[in-house]
């Protein structure tokens, strides 16, 4: 066990925890920060996706010894109100249906919007491609991505 | 973490009993916990499923699991519809398990149909009852009283629900209420979002693995790689050396009544600890006698069931007679592999054992099931067994066993200490209850486009074969499906395959291979008739309006006419034999499935040799339609689910071990590859049906007629994968 000092939603947080526990569990766990989902624990799924720095990562693969300085944000922090255009979207094509992997949807295409914000269909299927969804609810994330794009 | 569901032992309500037996309406009365900032109105349980709050508003009961199919949100809407209270003042809480709620279930696609006419009594009856309050109160006849918005109103008098709770509660219920007429409804039939949109959306805990307890530890299981074998011995010393790690111990087969497989405990302060640890362990394995190690075995065991000619469950006319005379005698052999349920969210529960109570809490598509089987691990009585559901993160029938929960309930019962038991996904893969494979021979004789017999001989690793008292051919072979009643000379017949891999049901359980069997089947037909699929099943089913016996689910009966009529609305709305669009090939398949009638047109295009599925066009009669937003998404959902299935999914066995334990391996279907689904419903006023599950089976035959239009191939053994098509 070692002391870790990490930035997670712009707050400095303090965990005592082994060096290669992945930041899913460190999120979990230690910080009852559970919106972030556990799928595969290989980094194949996307239910555990965050941002380092702002790029989509796989939580469940980075230990929290690799973190050091980056700032990492989850969905509790993507917006204060609930209200980014992704999560407004989400709710009015009312994407997920048991709605697990969705958080991990929408931290990815919130880190895909930041950099290309006026996608074509074809960036989007790209930048979705990487997240399972079980339940099949392509046709509504799709829908929902380019809604928050041209409200953004 | 989730304050509302940290265990507060005060809070526990003690239900009576937990079997099944219907809404009690009767006299339900004592006050919420939290009271209302105006002391002059009380909050009120009129009955089980509805609070009337002070300020008009009502807190209505969610009673079954929402593992995706929308429950949470079509079952309350029909309650407040009847209540006739506008949706904005309506507040939807998950129900725990409790006796006077009847029957709390997450299966079959049973949720709306089966609790349609209660839930409408339900509010129903507390409206009446408003109304009445409110007449007793202005010296007026009821029938001089109407509700609106949430307000009972007479001539000027006009008071909200919160008003005339408490006086309301003085009154007897109806048991027979007014209930509206459905062309004045207002809730039902109007899309409504999923009730717990914004959460999901911000992460707030909602699911079993969200959840914890006071002074929980954390747990996960070591299983045997070659299923259903026997631990033998297993050697910790290295795992006990991480720091965390409380206990190791085994699971025997007997500890566990419901999947009475071998396995080793690992218990931790932290559940990496946990997973880490059980990486340590070093287990030695006996496998089973006789067990599967790869699938060409299975293929050779799938033979020797057709070749024994099992049990006959139909037999019309004489099928052996008509071949004998018939010179057209066609024949083919359909095969579906095991696939995983690989649902999102892996297998997780908390338990907590004490003296002579037990808490539960996680996601489970049974929770009456979980109490039953605590009891009988603990010898707790189970009216001192709380069991909380949480929203599950997918289901697909695999949370319909509480294998997972019994772990949980047996590690808790043994080292005396609440524990949230955790699988990975690899346990996930190695624990799973797979769709049980299944082998389908065909045999038809036909003279011209009219068939005169129809043989069809089925093996498969029936999961009734591991329970008492279910014949094995149960949700394996169903004796009246579509083309049964429509072929002079027609025979079923049935013979089990016992293996060592344990299956389960998965979304349409049976119907979900029998329907790719059958509609290929009759595809090969049409072919050989020289007719168009959709004009030879058409005239197959006659013009006649028929009530079709159906012994099987979605029974008595199945209508033609309704058949008739989602097959000429796929039709139309695909515009089928008037547009072609280059490139594209296209197949149909229609059936009832489960009560719901389906008909499916898939477009498809061969990209050198490959297969692209471009456009699925689905028609689904599921009588009246809850939640039309949340109805689309079911059938989207289901289709795009079996593309992922016909496409990818199949148990590969290598010296009997799952070759795939994680989605590295075990591919699922992902963006790039799910097509547009166009979804449409015929508008009836019939009773509701069920449709989380209805459009996945029909997917498969009507995908697999369009891959032979595309490439000439003919699909007769599931995935495409298999056949480099994808």
């Amino acid at each position: 066990m070692a002391i870790y000092n990490i930035t997670v939603n712009g707050e400095q947080r303090q965990v005592d925890v082994d060096a290669d526990t992945p930041m899913l569990w460190v999120l979990r766990d230690s910080l009852d920060m559970v919106g972030t989902k556990f799928g595969c624990g290989i980094a194949q799924c996307g239910a555990c996706t965050v941002h380092l720095d702002g790029n989509a990562v796989r939580s469940c693969s980075i230990p929290v010894s690799a973190v050091g300085e980056a700032k990492i944000t989850t969905i509790e922090g993507l917006s204060e109100k609930g209200d980014h255009p992704l999560q407004e979207a989400w709710r009015e094509h009312d994407v997920p249906q048991c709605g697990y992997c969705q958080a991990g949807q929408i931290m990815n295409a919130a880190a895909f919007l930041s950099k290309n914000p006026n996608p074509s269909d074809a960036d989007i299927e790209n930048a979705t491609h990487t997240n399972i969804c079980r339940c099949a609810t392509y046709n509504r994330i799709k829908a929902a991505v380019k809604t928050a794009a041209a409200n953004m | 973490m989730s304050n509302s569901l940290k265990t507060s032992r005060r809070t526990f309500l003690k239900v009576s009993g937990t079997a099944g037996g219907g809404l009690i309406l009767g006299f339900n009365l004592y006050s919420c916990s939290t009271m209302p900032d105006n002391p002059i109105f009380s909050n009120l349980e009129i009955n089980a499923f509805i609070l009337i709050n002070g300020d008009g508003t009502a807190t209505i009961k969610a009673k079954n699991p929402d593992i995706g199919q929308g429950v949470k949100t079509s079952l309350p809407m029909i309650l407040a519809e009847e209540l006739d209270l506008p949706w904005e003042k309506v507040t939807v809480e998950q129900a725990e398990l409790d006796g006077r709620l009847g029957s709390q279930f997450a299966g079959g696609s049973t949720g709306v149909k089966t609790n349609y006419d209660n839930l409408r009594n339900a509010g129903a009856s507390v409206r009446d009852v408003l109304v009445r309050a409110a007449a007793n109160r202005w010296e007026v006849n009821a029938e001089d009283c109407k509700t609106e918005d949430g307000f009972v109103i007479s001539g000027r008098n006009k008071l909200h629900y919160g008003h005339l709770a408490e006086e309301a509660a003085q009154l007897e219920l109806s048991e027979a209420p007014p209930l509206k007429d459905p062309q004045d409804f207002k809730i039902i039939g109007k899309s409504k979002s999923d009730v717990d949109i914004k959460k999901i959306v911000t992460g707030q805990p909602l699911y079993g693995l969200d959840q914890e307890v006071e002074g929980m530890v954390y747990a996960t299981v070591l299983k045997p790689e070659v299923f259903n074998s026997t631990l033998t011995s297993f050697d910790d010393v290295e795992a006990r050396k991480l720091s965390g790690v409380i206990d190791i111990f085994k699971i025997d087969a007997m500890d566990n009544p419901v999947n009475r497989v071998d396995g080793v405990a690992v218990i931790a302060e932290n559940l990496w600890t946990a997973f880490k640890a059980k990486k340590l362990i070093k287990a030695s394995w006996k496998e089973p006698k006789g067990y599967i190690t790869s699938l060409k075995q299975l293929k050779g065991d799938f033979k020797k069931g057709l070749a024994a000619k099992g049990e006959v469950l139909r037999n019309d006319g004489d099928v052996a007679a008509e071949f004998q005379k018939s010179g057209n005698v066609i024949e083919a052999t359909y095969e579906v592999p095991f696939i995983s349920h690989s649902q999102m969210e892996p297998m997780n529960f908390i338990a907590d054992v004490r003296e002579n109570e037990v808490f539960l809490v996680g996601p489970t598509q049974t929770p009456g099931s979980a109490n039953a089987l605590a009891s009988r691990i603990t010898g707790i009585p189970r009216e001192n067994i709380q069991v909380k559901f949480t929203r599950i993160g997918g289901g697909f029938g695999r949370r319909l066993g509480n294998d997972y929960a019994s772990e949980a309930v047996f590690i808790s019962h043994k080292i005396k200490k609440p524990v949230k038991l955790v699988w990975s996904r690899e346990n996930d893969f190695l624990g799973d209850l797979y769709r049980p494979a299944g082998c389908y021979h065909f045999k038809a004789a036909m003279n011209g486009t009219e068939v005169k017999a129809f043989d069809v001989n089925i093996c498969t690793t029936s999961r009734y074969l591991y329970r008492g008292g279910s014949p094995a051919h149960g949700t394996e072979a169903f004796p009246d499906q579509q083309p049964a009643g429509m072929i002079p000379n027609f025979r079923v017949s049935y013979s089990p395959l016992l293996t060592n891999i344990p299956v389960g049901a998965l979304r349409t359980p049976g119907v979900n291979a029998t329907t790719y069997a059958y509609q290929g089947f009759i595809d090969e037909l049409a072919e050989k008739a020289g007719m168009d699929p959709i004009d030879f099943q058409l005239q197959m089913i006659g013009d006649e309006d028929r009530d079709m016996p159906y012994s099987d689910h979605g029974g008595p009966t199945y209508n033609t006419k309704r058949l008739r009529a989602v097959i000429n609305l796929v039709k139309a709305k695909s515009g089928w034999g008037q547009v072609n669009r280059e490139g594209i090939s296209r197949g149909f398949a229609a059936q009832m499935v489960f009560g719901t009638y389906v008909a499916c047109i898939v477009d498809v295009r061969n990209i050198s040799g490959k297969i692209k599925v471009d456009k699925v066009y689905i028609t689904a009669d599921c009588g009246r339609v809850i939640n039309p937003i949340g109805a689309e998404a079911q059938v989207q959902g289901g289709v795009t689910d079996a593309i992922s299935a016909a496409f990818y999914e199949s148990l590969e066995l290598q010296n009997g071990k799952p070759q795939a334990q994680n989605f590295d391996q075990y591919q699922k279907l992902r963006m790039k590859d799910s097509p547009e689904v166009d979804v449409s419903f015929i508008a009836n006023g019939e009773a509701p049906q069920g449709l989380g599950e209805p459009s996945y089976p029909i997917l498969f035959p009507a995908l697999t007629n369009a891959v032979y239009k595309a490439t000439g191939k003919r699909v007769r053994e599931l995935p495409l994968k298999k056949h480099g098509l994808v």
